[in-house]
């Protein structure tokens, strides 16, 4: 009886799936003609000139979309006190021990992970540092830097972390990327944007996509690191 | 691909929504419903021939660059949303003992 009755409920379930399917499936030629390429079009023709970014996603995120920039680094920077909020209280009891045992890690591992490590945290800081001419960026290079700092963990797990240093200097990198953003202010008038004019070749205006490249990175990794260590001594 | 297609991973990711018992399978769903978003996302400026938007000399003709940049901010998002809800399970399962949608429910001390 039971088991007829959760067969009947899952039939519903599909059922109602199906019809929003269909519903989707009918409405898809809609979605295709509401969608232009004149957008495309203006990157690709001022994109350059505008931002000095041959990558266009970093040009969009960081000149033309500036504003969407900082909030989504805001939003890290909310979770990240979210996560550490929210595991308080384990910290304080299990004096920042972490779970990784070094007896059931693999020795090959322990190894392998002293020879990559160099070379996952150089190659973070290259896409971090080559945002504007390649594929990457902030918020991707810094992503592989906490990855490699992760990594560091089962070299030694005997690691102790400061989070509370971690996370001012990340509130301190956010402040920072707030200021570089607004320079533009004082040099051409509007907010949020590159602090050099349109005037200026490409190369010049690299320089403020490279500084702020940076300083996203190091906010994401910081904040990914964090969040890497709260998980990390929440096991028992 | 099909726009259809990435569609269906939506609908995938609403089922494991609606059947799974398990709190962290829940987690996983909305990841699966995220990536289905996604991937519509980057479906809509994408064309057969187009290269990727960044410009160098010989090049003819890239794909939109808009919804691509949009994305990173639903996966920056996406992630901390999943790291905020893993750490939530964590805290259930120190407190109730389970990650079971019933077993916990079921506790008197829930308010359903």
């Amino acid at each position: 009886m039971n088991n007829s009755i959760r067969f009947l409920r899952q039939f519903v379930l599909i059922a109602l799936l199906g019809t929003i399917f269909v519903a989707f499936t009918m409405s898809m030629n809609e979605l295709q003609t509401l969608y232009n390429d004149f957008g495309q079009q203006y990157f690709f023709e001022e994109g350059l000139s505008d931002t000095g970014s041959r990558n266009l996603v970093t040009a969009i995120l960081l000149d033309y979309r500036l504003f969407d920039s900082l909030f989504e680094a805001g939003i890290l920077l909310i979770a990240v006190s979210g996560v550490i909020w929210i595991s308080k209280h384990d910290i304080e009891e299990k004096n920042a021990r972490f779970m990784i045992d070094k007896y059931k890690t693999p020795d090959l591992f322990i190894t392998f992970s002293r020879l990559v490590y160099p070379l996952m945290l150089t190659f973070g800081f290259y896409v971090i540092v080559n945002g504007h001419l390649s594929p990457g960026g902030g918020f991707q290079g810094g992503t592989i830097v906490a990855t490699a700092i992760l990594i560091l963990y089962y070299i030694d797990p005997n690691k102790e972390t400061n989070i509370g240093l971690i996370v001012t200097v990340e509130k301190i990198i956010y402040l920072l990327i707030i200021v570089v953003a607004s320079i533009s202010l004082v040099t051409r008038g509007t907010f949020f944007t590159n602090f050099f004019d349109p005037s200026h070749d490409a190369d010049t205006m690299a320089i403020y996509l490279v500084i702020l490249n940076v300083l996203i990175g190091f906010k994401v990794a910081l904040g990914l690191w964090t969040i890497f260590t709260a998980f990390l001594k929440e096991g028992r | 691909m099909n726009p259809i297609l990435t569609f269906l991973v939506v609908l995938i990711g609403f089922y494991g929504l609606s059947t799974s018992d398990n709190i962290i399978k829940s987690v996983f769903s909305v990841t699966i419903i995220e990536s289905g978003v996604i991937l519509l996302f980057l479906n809509l400026g994408n064309f057969q021939g187009g290269s990727i938007p960044i410009l160098s000399e010989d090049l003819v003709s890239i794909v939109d660059p808009l919804p691509q940049a949009l994305m990173i901010t639903t996966i920056v998002i996406g992630s901390t949303v999943t790291a905020l809800s893993l750490m939530l399970c964590i805290k259930i399962f120190h407190h109730y003992g389970s990650v079971k949608w019933k077993e916990v429910l079921a506790r008197k001390d829930v308010k359903s």
